[in-house]
């Protein structure tokens, strides 16, 4: 905490209780202390004194122990030698400042000075008395509960309460115009030597009332407590508090109402003041002045006080500055935006993603046979990404003739607080997806094999490269928003260029690629579970660990955990794997404790690593089915493509009704097909070498990936002595073919 | 604790000689694992293995046969207390009281319209499935005359019920061996009825007056004379009451292992209700929970359908969804003109596309593809549902024939069929419907 | 020697919410009376192992204009105060509901789509003419639940009305007018233990009081699903029972809005003959459906045909005697 903050709020604190008990002993004197205080068309008294401290104040005598209340709360400025961190006594200082502003207000509210006077103002939807020459006064509660509604259900982000003067009239009117077009509230209040934003956007026309959600409250700093009163207000209607469950409604309000402060222009001791008192309720304040920051986080859940001078903000004109200001404040509060319509020329949704793009409506195409395309999505400092900046480096494709090639790059450039390294990929194989969804647009691929066609009805109606970036944006904000908070998209046809990004994106798959073998079971604290299939398996869960991928082939654990991250009530949970019981088998005491539960008493224990003692259960999307063949001492394996009949005397479909449904039965195991591969597969039981037969189908789409497997088990030629459906569909013909080939599982420990 | 599959393996011949019905012995062990085949259907297997094995693989429920030829039925052999453990395995048998006191043709007429009864839903047949047939009129010669008159106007098997141990006898006599259940032993005359069901090879039926231990009593009794199949009724006929004493009996075979208790169990479902209404309660009840045969008084098509398709849905293997048929079905009466809608044969994903179109009132065709009974996403993933499959079955229906366009709306989840059904289509425009059912009827509207 | 045969009971760890609906004028509403479900100990009707301390309700269907798409037997049944939300709501009350289920439909049966203000007059004019609590449902198109089911929520200010349905798209909504206007929701999901459970959960992270969440866990009629929402229903059951507190809501079923809607239960002519009597069979089709439904698990169940409100009063009434 900064002292210099400190030292002014503290100091403002103390003018403004002062400036309260001098208010106090008139009201008192004048009006009695039966006198009736309250705001009008409002439940909960005095919202902030009753949020604060449990007081239901309804008469003039009743703010007397309101003021011995902020005086509890002051401390004196610290003084020059003191180095001690202030921020309890700052942020007393700051409920103290918000309780004697609300007093104040009340008070003028029993001498009729409230709501104040503002002539010229007209404003459309207002709780003043009249609609011309009024400032709001407090929200009514029929518009709290409306707004309360949109916030609670996300339809509006949140508010933000500025208070002073923005540099000029055109600043004021932009940054008022970036708030309302990511449908944030917005409160008006302050002045800085006497004008005020509420003047400004008054010269410059800018409608007003509750119709533009733009409700201006006063001139002065203290009116700034209305929209303290609202939050509390919010906290107490939507969530469930009484008065002086301060706690809950703090930390309701941290959690929940995203709403910050914008100092504009000089911060005086009562703003100070009145921003320490924000800052109890988790709202961060942003200030166009050169004033301390305070950085680390704590009471809000990112920094709490950020300064942006508005001179030094990058853009040449104020409406560039505003966008990036109001950004950044978003950002600090962690406003999370949703953007429900992607904007390209062309028809959007999924109904288009299996559209083909043939040769001869095609205008143009990025890879393939004769053009290079690739695309390529990292993660990077949340200051090294301007949210929304799409750019096109090269030449577009006007010059290209009809029906021709360019090479292409696509780089997305992402930053988040909850980003991480390994969640690339997985973000990274939504390209497909999302681009697929335009109307006339083709995607094939992904990473340095994507091929994307564009049609001529597309760019008839004017679609064109930048409008990738724009799907691209728009898709990664609404469907991973919970851990991408901005994202940029370089389209990148220069040639040079092109080339040069194309390496890297290459070393960043060999990394990948790499990262991917490396990470090991024991490397990881904890698996990820996977319920998806509960509703036809009710008793199955899959355990998903890096080295043994979900049994349909779909979620490996990187899918899971970044799931986690944008759905933490869904299917895909963490499981902290524990204590290991028999490591070599795969049995953790996390792990077993978790399938219990989930499996509802039906199995109580699991190995990762075995198909004989406990095998996990199957819920029926297996890629593939393992069955023990008891003569050959092994198991076979047929993949989901083979419809033959097996050594086992039963088609892959017979089988399925064996091995799915989520029951327990050793010698029988479903699993994706990448498993085979894994250094853990089947390792208790003797890992691949048990392997006796295999659908030729997973040979030949596996060929270099069971090679490699192959030689890692200490026996190259393993592959070609397991017999498949060609040469053996009895146990006996197995056996015959095992004998000829040689195959290891035959000198093996017995199996059973 | 029961054997793994593995450990069954073990005990039998290992000459997987398919003899038991299984393509080998390893996968016969896994079904008798899962208590789903009976050992007795090895030939081979040894008597030590039979010693070892019998405990863990018997059922604990044991399964009666009813009736002979082709009406004969099955109850018991159920492995769970719920359905969504495993599955129900064998429907109860639904039969119609008669009584030997009733007008000789008012019966005939009841056990014809019974006899003939069937109905179609999801391609199966669903019929009643016995007669019960009370000694009412407390004469022996009057009965075996009633039961003998019945046996002449049908095929369907028998529930003979008397208290009176010469009255089953004549009637026994009259009936040959067809295996009529016997109802009921009681503690009164359970000595003679265990004589005449064991030297009849018939199943036996026992009532308790008095709750469930007389009912243990009695079945220990009756086990010792020798008497194997047996049929249990716990003798409440009280809505609320019925319904623990089954549920208690189904935990006391599955949970308590109580073979003693381990048969299936009969209820009457006209005993419990004294209006038809009351009846139809009654009977939902027990196909819900847990009788292997349900008695009832009344008999009505417009009540026979809802019951029966109600068995049907109960007893659907929840892992093996029943699939309706492919084809082209109507709704509300289309014409050439109108749309033509392209699903999955999963019947879930068809009720809730039919139940969509049917309640729309828009007139309309739907074409249900082969897609192994899967829904459309898993199907789709398992590659079941794809354009290869949609083009095949619009070719195998003549889907075009029916039409006066060439316009297929897929399921929404699979858009990404359209490109490929193009290619296998060629003529035909593809659109893209909404994911779900419910929103067909909106969609078509704006079609 | 006699046998003595020990009773088998579970020991369940958990039980169900209780949830009230309706508020008395003491309680900030106006109904004439509140009523409570929910608080088993055990599955239903078993008694010998627990407590079901409510007894299921039936409540009554009324929509808000006159359903011109209801079977003939339904329409038939009611008359002309189909016509009149307020006299049909007055007619079930009278029939024997103990709810009011008021479904608002999207636009009347001429296609004029229904707006805020017209299913805020409707709910006022059903708030007056009936004592009972009240389940609203939308036309069930997300956005436009959202719309008009905030519009009545507003217009019945703690009156404790039951909104729904509030599903996987739309809770958050639903969920803020239940919070600014003291009501319930029905959360809805489809016929799916885990999705059920996950919405609960993101329904009490809103700040909504489980006490105040009902659950619908999708109804399938007979013949059209029944079979899915059963166990659906027997799994949710069993595992409130064990203890998953994410799962303890007591459970509605619309019965009748899905018993009535197949051609089973609409049509009397090109039918086979062994489907027998039309009205017999939809009024079957319906006994049955809600039957098999309170067995595993239902505490509510909506109802359309007042010959099906008597038997079930009475099924229920037998099975909760003991």
């Amino acid at each position: 905490m900064s002292r210099y903050i400190a030292t002014r709020a503290l100091r403002g604190a103390n003018l403004i209780v002062k400036e309260f008990d001098a208010q106090l002993q008139k009201a008192l004197a004048e009006l009695g202390p039966d006198k009736e205080v309250q705001f009008t068309n409002t439940a909960y008294y005095l919202p902030t004194i009753l949020g604060y401290t449990g007081m239901s104040v309804e008469t003039i005598g009743g703010l007397k122990p309101v003021l011995d209340h902020c005086r509890g709360l002051l401390h004196s400025p610290p003084e020059n030698r003191t180095w001690l961190p202030y921020l309890g006594e700052t942020l007393d200082a700051g409920v103290a400042t918000l309780l004697a502003e609300e007093g104040i207000m009340a008070i003028r509210f029993a001498n009729g000075q409230e709501p104040q006077r503002m002539p010229g103002l007209e404003l459309t939807g207002t709780s003043a008395p009249s609609d011309t020459g009024y400032m709001n006064g407090p929200i009514d509660d029929i518009q709290l509960r409306s707004w309360g509604i949109q916030l609670v259900d996300g339809r509006m982000p949140g508010f933000a309460a500025i208070i002073g003067k923005a540099k000029t009239n055109e600043a004021a009117v932009e940054i008022v115009r970036q708030l309302q077009r990511r449908n944030i509230l917005i409160f008006l209040s302050g002045n800085v030597n006497g004008r005020s934003i509420i003047h400004q956007l008054m010269e410059e026309g800018v409608e007003m009332g509750y119709d533009t959600y733009i409700v201006p409250f006063g001139l002065d700093t203290i009116s700034t407590v209305y929209p303290m009163g609202f939050a509390t207000r919010s906290a107490l209607t939507f969530g469930g508090m009484k008065g002086g469950q301060t706690r809950e409604i703090l930390l309701y309000n941290k959690y929940r109402v995203f709403a910050f402060a914008l100092a504009l222009g000089e911060v005086d001791d009562l703003k100070y003041a009145t921003a320490a008192g924000a800052i109890t309720y988790g709202f961060p304040v942003i200030a166009d002045t050169v004033i301390p920051e305070i950085r680390p986080t704590g009471i809000t859940q990112y920094e709490h006080v950020i300064s942006m001078p508005w001179d030094d903000i990058e853009g040449q004109t104020d409406a560039e500055k505003a966008a990036r200001f109001v950004q950044q404040a978003i950002e600090v509060r962690g406003v999370k935006i949703k953007i429900t319509e992607v904007p390209v020329p062309v028809p959007y949704g999924s109904a288009f993603e299996g559209e083909r793009v043939r040769k001869a409506d095609m205008r143009v195409e990025f890879g393939g046979k004769y053009s290079r395309c690739f695309e390529y999505l990292r993660m990077v400092g949340l200051d090294d990404v301007e949210d929304h900046k799409i750019e096109v480096i090269g030449p577009g494709f006007e010059d290209v003739e009809e029906g021709g090639a360019i090479d292409l790059g696509i780089l997305v450039e992402v930053a988040g607080r909850k980003m991480q390294e390994d969640f690339e990929p997985v973000l990274e194989r939504q390209i497909h997806y999302f681009i697929n969804g335009a109307s006339g647009i083709q995607h094939i691929g992904q990473r340095d094999i994507a091929w994307i066609r564009i049609s001529k009805g597309a760019t008839d109606k004017g679609f064109d490269l930048k409008h990738f970036g724009e799907i691209l944006y728009a898709r990664f904000h609404g469907d991973f928003g919970a851990i991408v908070d901005k994202v940029q998209v370089k389209l990148i046809t220069e040639p040079e260029l092109h080339a040069e990004w194309l390496e890297k994106a290459r070393t960043a798959f060999d990394y990948r690629n790499q990262r991917l073998a490396e990470m090991t079971d024991e490397a990881v604290g904890e698996f990820y579970s996977c319920t998806l299939c509960q509703s036809f398996a009710p008793d199955h869960i899959c355990v998903v660990s890096p080295e043994r991928l979900g049994l349909c082939g779909a979620y490996n654990w990187l899918d899971c955990k970044a799931s986690f991250q944008i759905n933490p009530t869904g299917p895909n949970q963490p499981i902290p794997k524990g204590n290991a019981i028999d490591a070599w088998t795969g049995v953790f005491d996390n792990v077993n404790e978790f399938v219990q539960q989930g499996s509802h008493g039906a199995v109580d224990t699991v190995t990762m690593y075995s198909i004989m003692e406990y095998p996990m259960t199957s819920c029926g999307c297996f890629e593939c089915i393992m069955m023990i063949l008891p003569m050959c001492n092994g198991f076979m394996i047929v993949s989901r493509e083979d419809p033959s009949m097996t050594p086992a005397g039963m088609t892959f479909s017979t089988l399925a009704g064996m091995a799915g449904g989520g029951l327990q039965t050793p010698g029988v195991l479903g699993i994706g097909k990448y498993f085979i591969i894994s250094n853990k597969f089947i390792r208790a039981d003797g890992g691949l070498k048990r392997i006796v037969w295999m659908s030729s189908f997973l040979k030949e789409t596996m060929a270099e990936e069971l090679k490699e497997a192959a030689i890692r088990a200490g026996d190259p030629d393993l592959i070609d002595k397991i017999a498949d459906e060609r040469v053996a569909t009895t146990e006996d013909e197995v056996l015959a073919f095992l004998e000829e080939s040689g195959h290891p599982a035959l000198t093996m420990e017995p199996l059973m | 604790m029961a054997l793994s599959g593995l450990q069954i393996y073990k005990l039998l011949p290992k000459t997987n000689c398919k003899d038991c019905g299984y393509p080998t012995c390893l996968a016969f062990a896994m079904k008798l694992a899962a208590k789903q085949a009976s050992l007795d259907d090895c030939p081979h297997v040894s008597a030590e293995a039979k010693e070892a094995l019998s405990a863990a693989s018997a059922p604990p429920i044991r399964l009666v046969k009813v009736g002979t030829g082709a009406r004969e039925f099955q109850v018991g052999n159920e492995t769970v207390m719920f359905r969504h453990e495993k599955t129900f395995f064998h429907h109860p048998g639904l039969a119609l009281r008669v009584k030997d006191t009733e007008d000789a043709g008012a019966v005939a007429e009841k056990v014809k319209m019974v006899n003939d009864y069937s109905v179609e839903r999801v391609g199966i047949e669903m019929t009643f499935n016995a007669i019960a047939i009370e000694n009412a009129s407390g004469d022996p010669g009057t009965y075996a005359d009633a039961v003998k008159a019945v046996r002449s106007q049908t095929a369907l098997p028998f529930v003979l019920m008397s208290d009176d141990v010469d009255a089953l006898k004549a009637a026994l006599d009259v009936e040959g061996d067809h295996k009529p259940v016997l109802y009921a032993a009681t503690v009164d005359n359970w000595e003679a009825m265990a004589g005449l069901a064991k030297g009849k090879q018939v199943s036996l039926a026992v009532r308790s007056q008095d709750g469930l231990d007389e009912l243990a009593d009695l079945a220990t009794k009756l086990g010792d004379a020798g008497v194997e199949a047996l049929v249990l009724d716990p003798g409440s006929r009280d809505l609320g009451e019925s319904l623990a004493q089954v549920t208690q009996l189904r935990r006391l075979a599955l949970k308590k292992n109580l073979r003693l208790l381990g048969h299936p169990i009969i209820a009457f479902a006209g005993e419990v209700a004294d209006t038809e209404e009351g009846e139809i309660v009654a009977t939902t009840q027990f196909i819900a929970k847990y009788a292997g045969i349900i008695v009832m008084d009344r008999f009505d098509p417009a009540v026979a359908y809802p019951l029966l398709t109600l068995r049907l849905n109960i007893y659907t293997d929840p892992q093996k969804p029943i699939s309706v048929d492919p084809g082209i079905y109507d709704f509300n009466n289309p014409t050439a003109d109108s749309p033509l809608m392209t699903t999955t044969n999963f019947s879930l994903t068809y009720f809730s596309v039919a139940g969509e179109l049917d309640g729309s009132g828009i007139p309309s065709w739907l074409l249900i593809c082969d897609a192994e009974g899967m829904s459309v996403l898993t199907a789709w993933a398992a590659g079941k549902f794809d354009a290869e499959t949609i083009a095949k079955a619009v070719k195998t229906f003549n889907a075009g024939d029916k039409l006066s366009h060439k316009k297929i709306i897929l399921p929404g989840h699979v858009a990404v069929l359209s490109g490929e059904l193009e290619e296998e289509l060629p003529g035909w425009e593809i659109l893209v419907g909404p994911r779900e059912a419910v929103d067909l009827p909106a969609y078509l509207k704006q079609l | 020697m006699p046998v003595t045969v020990e009773i088998p009971k579970e020991r369940w760890t958990g039980s169900i919410r209780e949830v009230t609906l309706g508020a008395t004028a003491e309680q900030g509403g106006t109904r004439a009376k509140t009523v409570t479900v929910g608080g088993e100990t055990t599955l239903p009707f078993l008694h010998f192992e627990g407590e079901m301390p409510h007894t299921p309700i039936v409540g009554i269907e009324v929509q808000d204009s006159y359903p011109a798409d209801w079977s003939p037997v339904l329409l038939a049944a009611w008359g002309d105060v189909l016509n009149d939300p307020a006299a049909w709501a007055k007619k079930a009350e009278e029939i024997g509901a103990d709810v009011i289920m008021l479904k608002v439909r999207g636009a009347d049966a001429d296609g004029n789509a229904t707006s805020p203000e017209q299913a805020a007059a409707v709910i006022q004019s059903v708030l007056q003419a009936t004592g009972l609590p009240i389940i609203v449902r939308g036309p069930g198109q997300a956005e436009l639940d959202n719309k008009l089911l905030v519009a009545v929520a507003e217009a019945a200010p703690g009156e404790r009305l039951a909104l729904g349905l509030c599903e996987d798209k739309n809770y958050r909504t639903i969920v803020a007018a239940a919070l600014a206007h003291d009501h319930l929701v029905v959360a809805s999901s489809p016929i799916d233990v885990n999705l059920a459970k996950q919405l609960n959960i993101l329904i009490s992270d809103m700040r909504l009081p489980l006490e105040r969440v009902l659950m619908d866990p999708t109804t399938g009629a007979l013949g059209y699903g029944i079979e899915y929402s059963y166990s659906v229903m027997e799994r949710l059951r069993v595992a409130a029972l064990t203890g998953d507190g994410m799962t303890q809501q007591p459970m509605v079923c619309f019965v009748g809005e899905e018993s009535w809607r197949q051609k089973e239960s609409r049509t009397a002519e090109g039918v086979p003959a062994e489907w027998g009597d039309i009205e017999k069979r939809g009024i079957t089709w319906e006994i049955a459906t809600a039957t098999a439904l309170l067995e595993s698990g239902a505490d509510i169940v909506v109802l359309r045909h007042p010959e099906t409100v008597d038997v079930v009063h009475e099924t229920i009434s037998k099975l909760m005697a003991h």
